[in-house]
């Protein structure tokens, strides 16, 4: 009977070692973090491997350091406000994507979704020679629009896949009970598609902030970000202070991630 | 005249230019209170028909007039309408009470008057209990009548329900038949009831709009559209029907409804007694006999009967079908069982009808070029 294959074995052979595969892949994937972490505690004098012995000094120089809180401010700024410029124009386009059929809707969604698929160096050139006439490289504006371009896919993609799993009578029975287009994209629309645009904006806010090739090409003389600054910096001296600062970033990420989920998981166990 | 709570006039819906209407000049009056049901195969416009007159939809052209006040291009949301979804379309961030009170809110109705109304709609569907749920704990049938709690709750000019029973397992689907029906004979909400499952039609609506192809065929009472088909269409698409085309040879008498008694001749058959409307002496007419109204007798009785051979016999427990072979024709009837002998494959059948029962359909069949 084809129904026996059903039953699993009560002990499977493959199942130890698929175990161990996953733990290596996940060493291999989280070695570079490991080893950062380490030598960011680490008194070697030069980024090298391994540890002579444990000291906070790298730690306690970050806040000395000002390339790096002037880079820290300027990357936050520009991810702030390109997650925010990225929210608000990937959403409706995600939605007019997702709504309507128009002719060159093809070639739109190709256009939004670009970014991903051209190398960061080729987009960086030619946004460097654009700007240059039009006075925005070393300005806030040039980098922001730069980055607003790379990360808006990642809203129009996951805005479109929280889309594509809802019921668009649910729209249709709101307007039906009187409520106008404002009233049904804030009171069901956005609520139904709200997993995917946080989502959206989270990648949006990391990738913005982590962003090295544009910023270098845009701004690196007159506004440089972190990530600039930290290659400047690794560039002149070989001190693990670039190792610290790496854990600070990571656990700023993290945190990102995490209080989001939080916010989000209490609000629907709260509903 | 009577004023009709919705009519619609010279409906039409074309999707793209160049294709065929979708809705083709469809008319249709409606009473207050009536639960009208629009009933046809897949794809022959019910749901585009319900959605031009909520207005999620703009007609090619005609017009959509409700309470005496054309609406053919009042926006949706102005429209006052209740509509229930296949989908049922429950909001899935909010729980059953804020599902149901999302109608009041828009209507600016004061948070007491939602509390009061909220919970008379979820008491008149029985889930008074369920108000805190979210949408996703509940099961279909649940859904189903929150859903139409949601649509009754702001007193609609017109209650619109697309086939709301279709995603409901057989059991819970005659179970809700009655309650839907039961509900809009006490809110007398005019309703609209797109099906394409014609007992559910036959026992829920007041009028019935049989559809095909964009038009209605016909639209009458249920015993209308059952007993007297207007086309060969309506005959086959609600209930059985055997078809015998018949040559109407003189009137003999008039009967109830103003129909007339005829002699027809009924190739190969011999001459027969049916009842059609006036004056279709002379041309070809499609005779049209339910099943269940032909009499099998195994020996022969009477005059005006169809012998013939029977070709296959179902038992079904509560009744018996038998395909009778008679010349070239083979008709379906139904027979009572009884615990004694059952009739077999090869025994002889005579068939013979009431005459009421025999129906013309009033449009002649086109003669074959001689
Ligand atoms: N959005 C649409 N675009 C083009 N054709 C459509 C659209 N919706 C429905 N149709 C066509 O119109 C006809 C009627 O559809 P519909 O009203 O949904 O039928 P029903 O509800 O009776 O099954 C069908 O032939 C269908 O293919
Ligand atoms: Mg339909």
């Amino acid at each position: 009977m084809s129904e026996a294959r059903l039953f699993k074995p009560r002990f499977n052979p493959a199942k130890p070692a698929f175990g161990i595969l996953v733990f290596l892949l996940y060493l291999f994937l989280l070695a570079p973090l490991l080893i950062v972490f380490v030598v960011s505690f680490a008194s070697n004098q030069y980024l090298s491997f391994p540890p002579e012995g444990l000291t906070f000094k790298w730690y306690e120089m970050l806040p000395e350091e000002s390339t790096f809180v002037n880079g820290m401010r300027v990357s936050l700024i520009v991810a702030v406000i390109v997650t925010a410029i990225v929210l608000a124009l990937g959403v409706p386009v995600a939605l007019a994507l997702d709504r309507f059929e128009f002719k060159a809707k093809a070639a739109v969604q190709s256009f939004f979704l670009s970014p991903l698929l051209i190398p960061s160096i080729v987009l960086a050139l030619g946004m460097v020679l654009l700007f240059g006439p039009l006075n925005l490289n070393n300005t806030y504006t040039g980098i922001i629009i730069g980055h607003v371009a790379i990360t808006i896919p990642f809203v129009i993609r996951t805005t479109l896949m929280s889309l594509a799993t809802t019921d668009t009578s649910c729209e249709a029975a709101a307007r039906i009970l009187g409520a106008g287009s404002w009233t049904v994209f804030r009171r069901i629309t956005l609520p139904i598609i709200q997993p995917g645009v946080i989502a959206g904006g989270v990648i949006a806010f990391i990738v913005s902030f982590d962003e090295a090739v544009i910023s270098l090409f845009v701004a690196e003389s007159g506004l440089p970000t972190l990530p600039v600054q930290v290659l400047r910096y690794v560039e002149n001296s070989a001190d693990a202070a670039v190792a610290a600062l790496s854990v600070i970033l990571i656990l700023i990420s993290l945190a990102v991630v995490v209080v989001v989920e939080r916010v989000m998981g209490l609000r629907k166990a709260l509903r | 005249m009577t004023e009709s709570k919705l009519s619609i006039v010279d409906l039409t819906k074309r999707y793209a230019a160049g294709l065929d209407p979708a809705v083709d000049r469809l008319n249709m009056e409606v009473e207050e209170g009536h639960l009208v049901a629009l009933l046809g195969p897949s794809g022959c416009g019910k749901t585009t028909t319900l959605r031009m007159v909520a207005g999620l939809m703009d007609p090619t052209a005609g017009s959509i007039v409700v309470d005496g006040k054309e609406i053919t291009h009042t926006p949706v949301n102005k429209r006052g309408m209740g509509m229930v979804f296949q989908s049922y379309a429950l909001f899935p961030h909010m729980n059953v009470e804020q599902n149901v009170a999302f109608g009041l809110q828009m209507r600016q109705t004061s948070k007491s008057e939602q509390k009061r109304r909220v919970a008379g709609a979820l008491d008149m569907v029985q889930l008074g209990h369920l108000s805190k749920r979210q949408v996703k704990e509940l099961s279909g049938g649940q859904q189903q009548r929150i859903a139409l709690a949601r649509a009754l709750v702001v007193e609609p000019t017109l209650l619109l329900l697309d086939e709301p029973l279709s995603n409901l397992d057989a059991k819970l689907r005659e179970t809700m038949r009655t309650e839907i029906r039961s509900i809009q004979q006490r809110t007398r909400a005019t309703t609209l009831f797109v099906t394409h499952d014609q007992d559910e039609a036959l026992d829920m609506a007041d009028r019935i709009a049989v559809m095909n192809g964009g038009l209605i065929e016909q639209f009458g009472s249920p015993t209308d559209v059952y007993e007297r088909p207007r086309t060969r269409f309506v005959a086959n698409f609600i209930g059985q029907a055997n078809f015998l085309n018949a040559r109407v040879l003189s009137e003999t008498g008039s009967a109830a409804k103003g129909e007339t008694h005829y002699r027809v001749s009924i190739d190969g058959l011999g001459q027969f007694g049916a009842v059609g409307a006036p004056g279709l002496t002379g041309s070809t007419h499609e005779l049209v006999i339910r099943p269940h109204r032909l009499r099998v007798s195994l020996q022969p009785a009477g005059t005006e009967t169809i012998a013939g051979v029977i070709e296959r016999v179902n038992y079904t427990g509560d009744a018996l079908s038998v395909a009778v072979k008679a010349g070239d024709r083979v008709l379906q009837a139904q027979m009572p069982t009884s615990s004694g002998d059952l009739p077999r494959a090869g025994d002889a059948a005579y068939l013979s009808w009431n005459e009421q029962d025999a129906y013309l359909l009033p449009t002649p069949v086109k003669e074959p070029a001689a």
